[in-house]
């Protein structure tokens, strides 16, 4: 017995050595730096980032997933892109017309613009690339926005000039989001095999230096840049699958910067001196929240009374301060609060248990055999949430279950893998309420998440929200591009969805980010368009990158 | 010796077609299909496309004419390309016309999972042949009982937390071993020397880690295994012929005892292929755990089912050389006494 | 039944086995009595209190949602060792089924299935559970099914081998020229004669069930959030191991000495049972 327990203990020490050593020890080197003194603004040095997932390929129109245009984003251009404060402004392209009937778009690229292979960029890549996007055999994910093109031609070599069907107010923002591919070293490839995937050449900032597959990418400068030089000489991308494993790199030092959740972002970093002496905490609203969701197919859903309750009887503040730590905003459009499309008339709807209850009752709910939950036609008011897999959401839908249960609504909850999630409920409709989140782009088009024609397996409109009045608020956004008669329409738009309560909106979170104190340059507080936006001009100076430092 | 290999060979076939049978049709559990990945929960992307793809990769044929072709495929060691939007070869590089080599995916992963399970397994047999034989000899002793207790902490750790607690305390309190990966970033402009002592360190803690929680069954073995030798009646008529006691254990016994080992090694050749997937995904390790994984998440199935096909004939592979090894080293067996 | 008795006496007499079967008798009552000694509810939110330090209030202290880990942990336990046994008794089952019948016709099903055997053992079984999870979504009965259906090949061979030896003794013998019922051979000689080697088994299959409860559930594929696992309750306190420690030790300690008692008790057995430690057997 007496050796059991001895040995036991010796292991519990062990482990809790382990902890307690590591929460008092810092690493003595980093206190030897100062990183708020004042340092010459010279180029060259390495930014190490990481990611969970390693990219297929560079070719982001047909990868279609973040990790590759993260990357490839650093490597290609667009014809147009946002400015700091979320205005589009000419990337490969010096100014663009739109014609009076606003179907002809009509774009003059910059002179003498050339790849990183030297060869010129001309309207003949444009074009390849709009043929790329919207031929079949490439199944791009992004061809919706680009086959209502009806005719695409290049008048020039410095000239591109597209024409719609009808109006497309969305035109110029699809084009912010293309990258523009090579003709001369894509044509006749497959797109999908083409070694050019593993081998770009672009002309942005950057080109790829090396892929080392599933360890780490490591970009470098683009002495071709078509917008001048970057101020960094090196990105280097590892590829780190564990959340936890890529917070140790980061306390290590080992790399420059990463999300954060908002644990890590006000509770674990400033709690460490050590870490704070060395990380720089930003913030950024992205233009996404997390909400609620109900499947409006399904009883008692379809009622927008209890939508209504359900959406007074939630306390979003509580979910905002106990599950984002505070780092999140109540909306009341599913707009960024600040944008012009965000309409600022909208409340959001209060905390208000009292008014749930009584709306409950005027839907016929009423708890008549004094269970504490709630009945109609003799069945309990009980529904189950499902969410994928994360954290703040799972949590969010704790916070729900118990409010509901105080007004005598039963919820159950499951947390389910990503792939079985979409496969098995999203797009059989086999649910109730999901807890989910949208990521949006900066276009305020949102025709495939809330038109009644968006149904389809496997389509966004999922919860099965159909409404004329907003179908055609939706359908006449996409026409008008004056910016003020657009404002108008979607400001209506989010005011009718407000009403009508087919999604309850949770929070939108800030992106939190912690960045090495090595890194200068970096606009704080972030601008509209978020912190990347001048990433080229981030410079590290000479006496703080990682050789130097090892040097001392 | 020659018949005895020739019916193991043959005896493999039936049992391929069986691993063949149960990894395809597992694919088939679930609805899922290619485009259910995350890329398609964009609100650009359309059905349309999604339609596309699922034509483009023949998910709408029946799934016995699916087996079929892909076992027409498999005779030919053509596990197919990818579902994934770079449609990667599933297991061996193919070359296009411009003389471009795309390298295939187990075919990149493979030598990466079995160089760390083989350095592992050495330093777990060098770990757990003394531990064992110590054992055997202090049997109830204090000794024997620590080694157990030691052991059996090890393995019922859980491994990812292990691997976490020593991360931290390694890397970053001590920075005595990087945290992740495999190799430093300025690897490729070290020397020689620096190279090995590079991936040395790298590999230090994904090899270590899972080495110890591996210790306590092999150690057992050997355990029981030297137990049972020390008994037997040529022990005890060596110990009456008066040889020293350390000759006996090291020369008569030892060898006899390990014999069994052999196979043992043989048959934990899918657990360690299979554990690969935890220590590969917290050491960011591109092996063919991480591959499997990640794999099963995008529900990319030519993938899955190349591994599961393929690491089951590994273990065939893996059980004919152990088997053979110890008919080698066996003269019983040798002379066809041989167990099924 | 008295050998089973007189075994578990002799394995006890071993300290270590000893302590082992005392942690799990812990365990198990511990977790049992979880809606009686967890001091609060394991669901119950209090977003004032997230991220506690143990203390005299909350003795391990609070999640990152305010609840009790303790609480949970407690009735963490209760899901935890349900898969387990739920996943032994499943393949223990399967394996006794196949292992008879392989072990008593012989021939032809004995071929057959120990040949099912062999193709089962060579497939990577980890990778056989992540996929067939995977694909049939992560629920706690999928996952109990999953590792059962993936683990019985040992208990099969045990259990056919001790069938053959069996087969060969004279009171076996005996009845079968006396004219017994296959029936009754199996469910009155058979069997009960090569219990042990199960129950050893059994009480091992416990040990790596937890375990791979726990490998699940880093991988995003073991007892779904909310219902606490200690499996679950591990991972979500993986991301905070350096600060909030409170949250990985305790799930950690709680599996690591939970299957540390299955396998010295399984072990124990197991030396008691051999021969030359001098049983009666």
């Amino acid at each position: 017995m007496s050796p059991l327990l001895l040995n036991l203990n010796t292991a519990i020490c062990l482990s809790l050595t382990l902890l307690v050593a590591g929460c008092n020890a810092p690493n003595e080197k980093q206190y030897q730096i100062d990183y708020t003194t004042q340092f010459p603004q010279v180029s060259g040095g390495t930014l190490i980032n990481a990611m969970t997932g390693e990219p297929s390929g560079l070719i982001s129109m047909i990868a279609g997933e973040s990790a590759s245009s993260a990357i490839s984003s650093n490597i290609f251009n667009s014809l147009l892109k946002y400015d700091k404060n979320l205005e589009l402004e000419g990337d490969l392209v010096a100014h663009w017309e739109i014609s009076t009937d606003q179907k002809t778009i009509t774009f003059k690229l910059k002179p003498n613009l050339k790849w990183a292979d030297n060869n010129p960029l001309t309207s003949a890549d444009v074009l390849f690339t709009w043929q790329a996007v919207t031929n079949e055999k490439n199944a791009s994910p992004y061809a919706s926005d680009f086959l209502l093109v009806k005719k695409a031609e290049t008048p020039d070599a410095q000239t591109f000039r597209v024409t719609y069907e009808q109006a497309y107010a969305p035109a110029l923002d699809s084009w912010a989001g293309l990258q523009i591919l090579p003709k001369h070293l894509l044509e006749g490839k497959d797109l999908h095999t083409t070694a050019f995937a593993r081998k770009p050449i672009g002309s942005h900032y950057y080109q790829l230096d090396s892929w080392k597959h599933g360890e780490h990418l490591k970009l470098s400068k683009n002495a071709n840049s078509v917008l001048g030089p970057a101020q960094i000489d090196n990105l280097v991308t590892r590829i780190i699958p564990d959340n936890s494993a890529q917070f140790l790199e980061l306390m290590a030092d080992n790399i420059d910067l990463m999300g954060l959740d908002p644990i890590k972002y006000s509770r674990i970093i400033p709690a460490r001196p050590e870490l704070q002496k060395k990380l720089a905490l930003y913030k950024e609203l992205g233009n996404s929240y997390t909400y609620m969701g109900f499947n409006l197919k399904h009883k008692p859903f379809d009622d927008v009374r209890v939508r209504r309750a359900i959406n007074y009887a939630i306390d979003k503040q509580e979910i905002i301060d106990g599950v984002y730590l505070g780092l999140g905003i109540n909306i009341a459009s599913p707009y960024k609060p600040g944008t012009r499309w965000s309409n600022p008339a909208l409340t959001p709807y209060p905390y208000d248990p009292a008014k749930a209850r009584s709306l409950l009752k005027e839907a016929g709910f009423t708890d008549s055999n004094g269970d504490g939950i709630l009945e109609r036609d003799g069945k309990p008011f009980s529904f189950e949430i499902i969410t994928n897999q994360n954290k703040e959401r799972e949590k969010s839908a704790v916070l729900i279950q118990r409010r509901l249960k105080e007004v005598g609504i039963d919820v159950q909850i499951r947390a389910i893998e990503w792939a079985s999630f979409i496969s098995r409920f999203i797009k059989t409709g086999d649910f109730d309420v999901v807890v989910l989140g949208w990521g949006l782009g900066l276009d305020p088009d949102q025709y495939n998440i809330w038109h009644s024609s968006q149904q389809a397996p496997g389509q966004f409109n999922f919860i099965g929200y159909n409404n004329p009045k907003v179908d055609k608020l939706l359908e006449q956004g996409r026409l008008e591009l004056n910016p003020d008669r657009r404002m108008e329409v979607y400001h209506q738009f989010s005011a009718t969805l407000l009403e009508d309560s087919p999604i309850i909106y949770l929070s939108a979170g800030y992106g939190l980010t912690a960045i090495h104190k090595r890194v200068k340059g970096i606009d704080d507080p972030a601008p509209p368009a978020g912190i990347g936006h001048n990433s080229q001009d981030w410079y590290i100076p000479k006496s703080l990158r990682r050789n130097e430092i090892s040097a001392h | 010796m020659f018949k005895y290999l020739i019916k193991r060979v043959l005896w493999m076939i039936p049992m391929l077609i069986g691993i063949s049978l149960i990894s395809f049709f597992i694919m088939h559990l679930a609805p899922g299909d290619i485009t259910n990945n995350e890329a398609s929960f964009n609100p650009k992307a359309s059905e349309e496309s999604r339609q596309k793809l699922r034509e483009m990769y023949n998910l709408d044929k029946p799934i016995i004419v699916q087996y079929g072709l892909w076992l027409k495929r498999m005779m030919t060691l053509d596990f197919g390309k990818s579902f994934a939007s770079h449609q990667k070869p599933v297991f061996w590089q193919t070359t296009d016309a411009d003389g471009n080599v795309t390298e295939g995916l187990i075919q990149q992963a493979l030598p990466i999972t079995l160089m760390i399970n083989l350095l592992g397994l050495t330093i777990t047999l060098s770990l757990a042949i003394p531990l064992g034989i110590i054992a055997a000899r202090k049997y109830q002793g204090w000794q024997d009982r620590s080694i157990t207790l030691f052991n059996f902490i090890g393995f019922s750790i859980p491994g990812f937390w292990l691997s976490l607690l020593l991360m931290y305390w390694l890397g970053v309190v001590n920075n005595w071993f990087p945290i992740s990966g495999m190799h430093s970033l300025n690897y490729d402009s070290l020397d020689t020397w620096d190279k090995i002592k590079d991936t040395f360190s790298h590999l230090f803690l994904p090899v270590v880690i899972p080495s110890i929680t591996g210790l306590a069954g092999i150690t057992l073995f050997v355990k029981n295994g030297m137990l049972d030798v020390l008994q037997q009646d040529y022990i005890t008529t060596a110990r009456a012929k008066g040889l020293g006691e350390h000759k006996v254990v090291y020369t008569h016994a030892l060898r006899n005892a390990l014999l069994p080992l052999i196979t043992i090694i043989g048959l934990s050749i899918p657990g360690l292929i299979g554990g690969s997937v935890i220590a590969e995904t917290i050491f960011a390790i591109p092996g063919m755990g991480k591959l499997f994984y990640d794999a099963v998440l995008m529900r990319d199935f030519p993938v899955v089912m190349g591994i599961l096909t393929i690491g089951s004939a590994l273990t065939l592979v893996g059980n004919l050389l152990a088997d053979v090894a110890y008919a080698w080293a066996d003269p019983r067996v040798r002379r066809g006494v041989a167990k099924a | 039944m008295n050998t089973q008795t007189s075994l578990l006496q002799k394995a006890l007499s071993n300290p270590l086995s000893l302590a082992g079967f005392i942690i799990i008798v812990c365990v198990f009552v511990l977790s049992m009595l979880a809606p009686i000694v967890a001091p609060y509810d394991p669901n119950y939110i209090d977003v004032k209190a997230i991220l506690l330090e143990p203390s005299i209030q909350h003795w391990m202290g609070t999640d990152g949602l305010g609840r009790d880990v303790l609480s949970r942990m407690l009735y963490g336990g209760r899901i935890s060792l349900l898969v387990g046994l739920v996943a032994v008794g499943i393949s223990t089952a399967i394996g006794i089924l196949l292992g008879a019948l392989a072990g008593f016709y012989r021939g032809w099903v004995d071929t057959l299935i120990m040949r099912i055997v062999d193709v089962m053992l060579s497939i990577p079984s980890f990778f056989l559970i992540l996929a067939v999870i995977a694909f049939l979504t992560p629920s706690i009965i999928n996952i109990m099914i999953v590792i059962g259906l993936t683990s019985w090949m040992g208990v099969t061979r045990l259990v056919r081998a001790e069938f053959l030896s069996l087969s060969e003794r004279e009171f076996v013998m005996a009845s079968r020229t006396l004219g017994a019922k296959n029936s009754r051979l199996i469910f009155t000689h058979l069997l009960p004669n090569s219990l042990t080697p199960i129950i050893v088994s059994a009480v091992l299959g416990v040990a790596g069930a937890v375990l791979m409860e726990s490998g699940l559930s880093f991988l995003g594929l073991g007892v779904q959030a909310p219902q606490a696992s200690w499996g679950n309750i591990l991972t979500d306190g993986k991301e905070y191991i350096q600060f909030a420690w409170w949250l990985s030790l305790f799930p950690g300690l709680a599996i690591l000495i939970t299957v540390l008692g299955y396998n010295l008790l399984g072990e124990g057995l197991r030396d008691a049972l051999d021969p030359r430690s001098g049983t009666n057997h």
